[in-house]
């Protein structure tokens, strides 16, 4: 193009001269080229074939540039926006039939995820409505412009993220990874290679939901929550119960991972140094505060006062009700004991009150109260005498009486049927015993007589012993009857010597021997 | 830091997994591989000074009962082929095997393993077997899980494989030819 001047200019000056040799020296010299150039020329100024020219390369051209940069997509952007927005004013039914195969699933798919969210977000604000510490939170965003959920997220205590894994989709290699100094998971590498393998069999194991994913996996004390991208996912380890804001903050950090590193991710490079660059964005993930642990101990501390309360609660139950059966028990037991009649019996907090009559002859109520169970201290008692009509009682009153009366020694003076100092006064008592041994004898069913039974030392002659001794029988009798014995029930016999009178083991006394004894004979049983 | 996903496939019973557990450090058990058809184990080792980690996905033996997922091969920069030298169908199955991973995560590099070294005396597949492979320009190890024989060396080869080979995508240069 810049020749063309200069060459007119040489043509303009030399025309007078009319050299035609020139021209045809100049034809055979650039002739060719000359040709070329004009059909150059001509080709330029052709719209139609330099538009078929472009067209031949156009696809090879956009491809080299997406390949070296991200600016054709740019510059198509607003272009394709522009596309839409006419096609859409022009006939919306093309694009929404177009739209129609994907937008049922889109549509599901996005309602049940605002579902979800909506019950999650539901729950938390119901525990958070009435707390002081909402009210706190309220304060504070008001006071600092922030907004309220910005604030549950740095301030909530119900949970801790605990680790951030930046995980490439395709190859579940670990891009990066953040964590507290306790780091919760054991290898890293290994387990997001693992969550990714678990995803792809979750993918290929649910063929109607091939494009969906694990979003949360629950563990005792943890939780892990999935947020995927079209080339990382990032996976995050919380403990405690995570507000719903942490799932906004985690789409909004995926999506700039994916606007500033997604070419990164999708090169075969296999080093993955470069994502280091992400960790301050990971870092700020790492929400919550420690006081789960806090909240934990306050949980098992709540927990153990309970279970506490509970045993106490159950022993007291438990002690109050075995006390109760060992009151009954006891109540029982001496109803039926012979001998006892109980005419009150009270329990009220803990203090015991029985008041009834008891035969002497009867089971000792106290040893019948030990062997309940029942703390002696803690019962008060009084009790009647009574002689009981129980048959058993009164055989064994007849026996007792019996046996005591045989025990009993009267002592004479010397050589004399006259009773020694002091023993007298015995007399009164052994009428009235012997009273009541034949009204308990008549009471059984069985007549009694009282064998007196004279006794001397061994001094002396023991013919004379004899003698003395009957006498000294008799004299009692006669005692005996002038205080209201029935002469009919005594009978006397002398013993002389021949009955040594011992009520000490192995010492012969010759006192103890001037004396009457008594044997109480049953005629019923004799017969 | 370098990371690559390395998959082993083969039959089943061949020995993948000794081979794994002889080599590589891992924190999941047996089961996994019949539940989700994997299990993942990981081997740093050093290539030209660099400290490169493998993340060794062993994949579930192939059998007529169970095929390899396609998705777990997506992505692998290499694979380890294991082939039983007692047993000559799995070296068909291998071949197969090897078809079906090339489509599935591209051509990349692999070593074709054939284990139980030890038990040479018993082999089925014989020399002119080996010489097959080899025109198909395989590169072949024997190697022993039993043993240990030459375990170490299958991952270097394949760490040196994949990242010559990356070089070549970088640079341009044949590096191959030399």
């Amino acid at each position: 193009m810049a020749t063309a001047p200069s060459r007119q200019v040489v043509q303009d000056s030399q025309s007078d001269r009319d050299s035609g040799g020139y021209i045809r020296l100049r034809e055979i010299l650039v002739g060719p080229e000359q040709k070329q150039l004009e059909e150059l020329q001509q080709r330029l100024e052709d719209r139609e074939l330099r538009a078929e020219d472009v067209s031949e390369v156009l696809a090879e051209a956009i491809a080299l540039r997406i390949q070296r940069d991200r600016k054709l997509q740019q510059v198509f952007d607003p272009l394709v926006e522009e596309a839409v927005r006419i096609s859409v004013a022009r006939d919306p039914s093309i694009l929404a039939n177009a739209l129609f195969p994907v937008i049922g699933e889109a549509v599901r798919k996005s309602v049940a995820h605002a579902l979800r969210a909506l019950v999650d977000a539901i729950n938390q604000s119901l525990e958070r409505r009435f707390s002081i510490q909402a009210l706190k939170w309220r304060i504070e965003a008001f006071r600092t412009g922030r907004s309220f959920g910005e604030i549950v997220l740095t301030r909530s205590v119900h949970y801790r993220v605990e680790e951030v894994f930046l995980i490439h989709r395709e190859t579940g290699l670990l891009l990066q990874h953040v964590s507290r100094a306790d780091q919760v998971v054991q290898d890293s590498d290994l387990v997001s290679g693992m969550l990714t393998a678990i995803q792809d069999f979750v993918r290929d194991s649910f063929r109607r939901a091939s494009d969906q994913e694990i979003d949360t996996i629950e563990l005792a004390d943890f939780k892990l929550w999935v947020q995927s991208g079209p080339a990382a996912m990032l996976a995050v380890v919380i403990s405690g119960t995570p507000p719903p804001e942490l799932r906004n903050l985690l789409q909004r950090t995926l999506e700039k991972i994916h606007r500033e590193y997604g070419p990164a991710m999708r090169s075969p490079q296999r080093d993955t140094s470069i994502f280091v660059a992400t960790r301050p964005l990971l870092l700020a993930c790492l929400l919550g505060q420690q006081p789960h642990r806090r909240a934990n101990r306050a949980k098992v501390l709540f927990a153990a006062a309970a279970a506490v309360l509970v045993i106490l609660l159950a022993l007291t139950t438990i002690s109050s009700l075995r006390a109760q059966r060992q009151w009954d028990a006891l109540i029982e037991r001496l109803q039926l004991e012979p001998g006892i009649v109980l005419t009150q019996a009270d329990r009220s907090r803990g203090r015991y009150r029985l008041i009834g009559l008891r035969d002497p002859l009867s089971t000792d109520p106290q040893s019948l109260i030990a062997a309940a169970g029942i703390d002696p201290q803690r019962i008060t008692t009084r009790w009647e005498p009574y002689a009981s009509d129980d048959a058993k009682l009164k055989s064994l009153r007849f026996l007792t009486e019996k046996t005591e009366l045989e025990q009993d020694v009267v002592r004479f003076s010397l050589n004399s049927t006259e009773l020694a100092p002091g023993e007298a006064s015995k007399l009164d008592d052994l009428a009235s015993h012997i009273v009541l041994l034949q009204q308990s004898g008549n009471a059984t069913g069985q007549r009694v007589t009282v064998e007196l039974r004279g006794h001397t030392d061994r001094s002396g002659n023991e013919t004379k012993n004899a003698t003395l001794s009957a006498r000294r029988a008799e004299a009692m009798s006669r005692g005996l009857v002038a205080r209201g014995v029935s002469a009919s029930m005594l009978r006397t016999v002398g013993m002389a010597s021949s009955e040594a009178v011992q009520r000490t083991p192995g010492a012969y006394l010759p006192e103890m021997n001037r004396a009457v004894t008594f044997r109480v004979i049953n005629e019923s049983e004799a017969r | 830091m370098i990371q690559m996903k390395i998959c082993i496939v083969g039959a089943f019973g061949v020995g993948k997994t000794s081979l794994i557990s002889r080599y590589a450090q891992g924190i999941f058990s047996e089961k996994y591989k019949t539940t989700v058809g994997v299990k993942i184990d990981k081997k740093v080792l050093e290539h030209n000074g660099n400290s490169v980690t493998l993340i060794l996905w062993d994949l579930e033996g192939e059998d007529a009962l169970s095929s390899v997922r396609p998705a777990h091969l997506r992505g692998a920069s290499g694979y380890v082929l294991v082939i039983d030298g007692s047993r000559r169908n799995t070296l068909e199955v291998g071949i197969d095997l090897q078809q079906r991973v090339e489509r599935a995560s591209g051509p990349v590099p692999f070593v074709c393993v054939i284990n139980k070294a030890d038990l040479k005396d018993s082999w089925e597949i014989d020399a002119s077997d080996i010489e097959a492979l080899q025109r198909r320009h395989w590169i072949l190890i024997e190697t022993s899980a039993k043993t240990g024989t030459a375990v170490e060396q299958v991952f270097q080869r394949l760490t040196d494989a994949i990242l010559r080979e990356q070089d070549v995508a970088k640079y341009g240069t044949s590096a191959l030819a030399g």
